[in-house]
């Protein structure tokens, strides 16, 4: 029971226990939400304590860390950790070091960063989760093997945790129970930021020893490198998908729009996050809509990299995350745009707008802006014109990190939703406050073995919980539709798996999408509903 | 003894502004790095700092002038330094023995100074306001010091992530303070003692006062070493990494930077496969003339 481990200390990572801190004491959910309808957690198989590290809470996010099968591989195991974590402090890191060093040297043990994290509070404070515990043991395994102090001092510094396989592995594990959301880095009075340090982490094991989950490494950046997209899509494939798009958004709402592709020196080269165009086709068409509507001079790239906007090296791997970056500016010189603009998604936003700022000379890249600033330009200009009675119900909006807490956009969003409906209602808390939907720093596609579980009851709770409140009596009340904005690929697909799950699309009449379809749906030259779920 | 105790207090002084300076710089030397801002980053102007905004909430931001608030942004580090705000708005319970404590040694700072000037200074006003300050000082300081140690003894979650080496820290702290009250409330007085060594005219001291002197000094100097030292810590946190939004545009500061940073390479390489670049094709064989 994670109600006995508590007060597990960083030390006790290695603790010779068949499950360390099993996930078992979840905060309750909101009354308005029956509890009888939380879904069962997936039978947990043997195998995969067999074959993987399922040993820290009962769940696997890596599905490349094999256990090793003779004691020389986990011997070559330990010093490759060591390896890469010596290098975290060397001139190959040179991005992200001065941070790293800093949360090694003065962090104060004070836990401000605690309550600050979602994981943490929906655990009931389950130890392992705490901010600070990962960054801990990181901290105690480095100063044994690379201070002065540690070296001398030993235990007296802290620099007190054995290397074996099962911590090291439980460590790697534990740098995929954090979303990257930097909620904790807000609240720490000494500026230290535990979910870079945690993206850290997962940097050794990636850059050092080529150990990633397969959703995103193998299956999303090396996918990506190769035929241009993590969804697999190739360029021909693309330019099919947007061509039958065109024409079913055609059929069903009577609005006929045609992709601009590769149109040289155009204002604007949108970029999309390619699962949209799979997934969530209104969401490409509904942004041609009022690009066309408002006259704006733009363009989709079929170019290998450029429809897809994805860079998954954000989550855990520097080297991943340059040669994407390096592709999409690539295309974007060679088209001859003006500007960069990114649709809706987050990770994809802070991936090129600020992640990869400072990757290239400034004059290699092609200036980067979210859609967001330039959605408002077109509303406060009266280039797009709105009806927001056609968006009668009770909207609230999800803050997506990466471009919120991380980039400062804030209020252009709630300009247009105040500009496009007539019952907005904030979350609590929002704006750079808010919380992560849980699928962050790749969550919302890992769905190897029970992963999907941790996100889906742990990791997505608090989102889920805000989601509840955000309507108050209405949640229960199946009669008035509910819209949740998620204005974010990630988000909107973790989202969506709460709402399916949760039955609470079936049972609440609770339905989720982006911004731009919201803003169709309000368009007066609409003559029909854009949503399906508006459709009779 | 008491002249060696006064001169390594002296030295330890500078040595603490050397120790000090030196950490700057040990830190400053990784200031070119990836962008890792975080809002709400208070210098933001047009209003956008206080709800967390910023400049790329404009649609073409690069082509616009950058509205900076350089008040707003002084006033925000002011709180933090002097208030610990986030502390306050985060963890209240922490923050009153913390408060306490910085507080009481922001008082021993300006208690140090007006000590300094009173040394050269004969003036009976001077030694009221110095005393008091002092007076302030060691209680507030002491007395935050003890709860700090308190509830990190008591409270299990903090008492997990403390090492040795942290309570050492605390007990240092409180030693000089206990030492230095019992000096100057019974053994000596602090302004003939200050007198006597700013002006290296040392006389015979009371043991407590050695004892005080040396605490001090060994204080002063292990203060930057450790991670005490977070003065330096929190100056880059916030103004180097959280804050430092700064743009790569052409032509500006950070774009040479970057350049020379990609320039200059990298020494240590990564080892994963996909870290090395991918090798180049193989050149079609070419058919053998017959
Ligand atoms: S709030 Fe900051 S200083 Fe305190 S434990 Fe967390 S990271 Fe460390
Ligand atoms: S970055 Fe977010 S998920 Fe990770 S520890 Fe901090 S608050 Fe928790």
């Amino acid at each position: 029971m994670s109600k006995d481990t508590k007060h597990l200390r960083p030390r006790d990572l290695g603790r010779d226990v068949a499950v360390l801190s099993p996930t078992d004491d979840l905060k309750p959910l909101p009354s308005t939400f029956d509890a009888s309808l939380e879904p069962e957690f997936k039978e947990f198989k043997d195998e995969w304590a067999e074959t993987y590290c399922a040993s820290l809470d009962g769940f696997v996010a890596i599905d490349t860390l094999k256990r090793p099968e003779t004691k020389e591989e986990e011997e070559e195991f330990v010093r490759k950790f060591l390896s890469g974590l010596e290098k975290l402090f060397q001139d190959s890191n040179k991005n992200a070091v001065q941070p790293l060093a800093l949360n090694m040297e003065f962090c104060a043990k004070c836990n401000t960063c605690s309550e600050a994290c979602h994981i943490y509070e929906e655990s009931n404070g389950d130890e392992i989760y705490r901010p600070s515990f990962r960054v801990d043991v990181l901290r105690r395994i480095y100063k044994k093997h690379f201070t002065t102090a540690g070296k001398m001092l030993g235990g007296f510094v802290g620099a007190d945790i054995e290397l074996n396989w099962e911590t090291i592995a439980r460590l790697a594990e534990l740098s995929y129970r954090c979303n990257l959301c930097r909620r904790c880095a807000q609240a720490c009075p000494m500026g230290l930021d535990n979910g870079l340090a945690a993206r850290e982490i997962r940097k050794i094991f990636s850059q050092e020893m080529g150990i990633a989950p397969k959703a995103i490494h193998e299956k999303g950046t090396e996918l990506q490198l190769k035929v241009g997209s993590t969804t697999g899509m190739t360029t021909p494939a693309f330019v099919d998908t947007a061509e039958f798009i065109e024409e079913d958004i055609e059929e069903r709402t009577g609005r006929s729009f045609k992709f601009p592709m590769d149109k040289e020196g155009a204002d604007v080269l949108l970029i999309h996050n390619a699962g949209e165009f799979i997934a969530w086709p209104d969401n490409p068409a509904a942004f041609a809509i009022l690009l066309d509507e408002a006259g704006v001079d733009w363009t989709l790239s079929s170019e290998m990299c450029a429809y897809d906007g994805v860079n998954y090296g954000a989550w855990y791997d520097d080297i991943q995350a340059k040669k994407i970056a390096a592709k999409q500016f690539e295309v974007a010189k060679k088209l001859g745009v003006k500007r960069i603009v990114m649709g809706e998604c987050g990770h994809a936003h802070k991936a090129i707008a600020v992640s990869a700022d400072r990757m290239f000379a400034a004059e290699d890249k092609v200036p980067v802006e979210s859609f967001l600033p330039l959605m408002l330009t077109l509303v406060r200009e009266g280039r797009l014109k709105f009806d927001p009675s056609k968006n009668n119900f009770p909207v609230t909006l999800h803050d997506p990190c990466n471009y919120v807490r991380q980039m400062g956009i804030v209020q252009p969003q709630r300009e247009i939703i105040r500009a496009c409906t007539t019952d907005f209602r904030e979350m609590t808390p929002h704006g750079v406050d808010n919380y992560c939907c849980g699928g962050g720093s790749g969550f919302a596609i890992m769905n190897n073995q029970n992963f999907s579980d941790f996100r889906n009851h742990v990791s997505a709770r608090k989102k889920l919980e805000q989601i509840i409140n955000a309507f108050g009596e209405d949640f229960e009340n199946p009669d008035v539709l509910k819209y949740v904005c998620a204005p974010c690929s990630n988000c909107k697909g973790t989202i969506r798996e709460l709402l399916k799950d949760y039955k609470i699309t079936a049972k609440y009449n609770v339905q989720y999408s982006g911004l731009v379809e919201l803003m169709v749906n309000a368009l007066v030259s609409m003559e029909k509903p854009f949503f399906e779920f508006l459709e009779e | 003894m008491a002249s060696v105790a006064s001169i390594f207090a002296l030295l330890a002084v500078i040595g603490f502004l050397i120790l000090s300076a030196a950490k700057f710089a040990k830190y400053s030397k990784f200031n070119q790095h990836s962008r890792f801002d975080l809002y709400p980053v208070p210098k933001e102007g047009n209003g956008r700092g206080e709800y967390g905004g910023s400049y790329m909430e404009e649609d073409l931001w690069w082509e616009k002038p950058r509205s900076i608030n350089h008040v707003a942004e002084l006033v925000d580090m002011g709180k933090e330094m002097f208030f610990i705000r986030k502390l306050f708005m985060n963890q209240p319970s922490l923050w009153v023995p913390s408060m306490l404590f910085h507080g009481g040694i922001y008082f021993m700072m300006l208690f140090s100074v007006l000590l300094l000037i009173a040394a050269f200074v004969a003036s009976p006003v001077l030694e009221t306001i110095t005393t008091v300050v002092g007076v302030i000082g060691f209680c507030c300081a002491l007395l935050g010091c003890l709860l700090l140690l308190i509830r990190r003894l008591t409270d299990a979650s903090l008492a997990a992530y403390t090492t040795p080496i942290e309570y050492f820290n605390l007990i240092l702290i409180a030693a000089v303070l206990i030492t230095g009250i019992i000096s100057w409330l019974s053994a000596a007085n602090v302004f003939e003692v200050a007198r006597s060594i700013v002006t290296f005219n040392f006389a015979e001291l009371p043991g407590i006062v050695v004892l005080h002197l040396i605490l001090l000094g060994i204080m002063m100097l292990y203060i930057p070493a450790s991670k005490m030292g977070h003065y330096a810590g929190k100056f880059f946190t916030f103004h180097s990494v959280l804050w430092n939004n700064e743009p790569n545009l052409p032509g500006n500061a950070v774009n040479s930077a970057v350049k020379a940073s990609n320039a200059a390479g990298a020494t240590v390489k990564w080892s994963a496969p996909h870290a090395s670049p991918a090798p180049a094709p193989a050149p079609e064989p070419i058919a053998e003339e017959a």
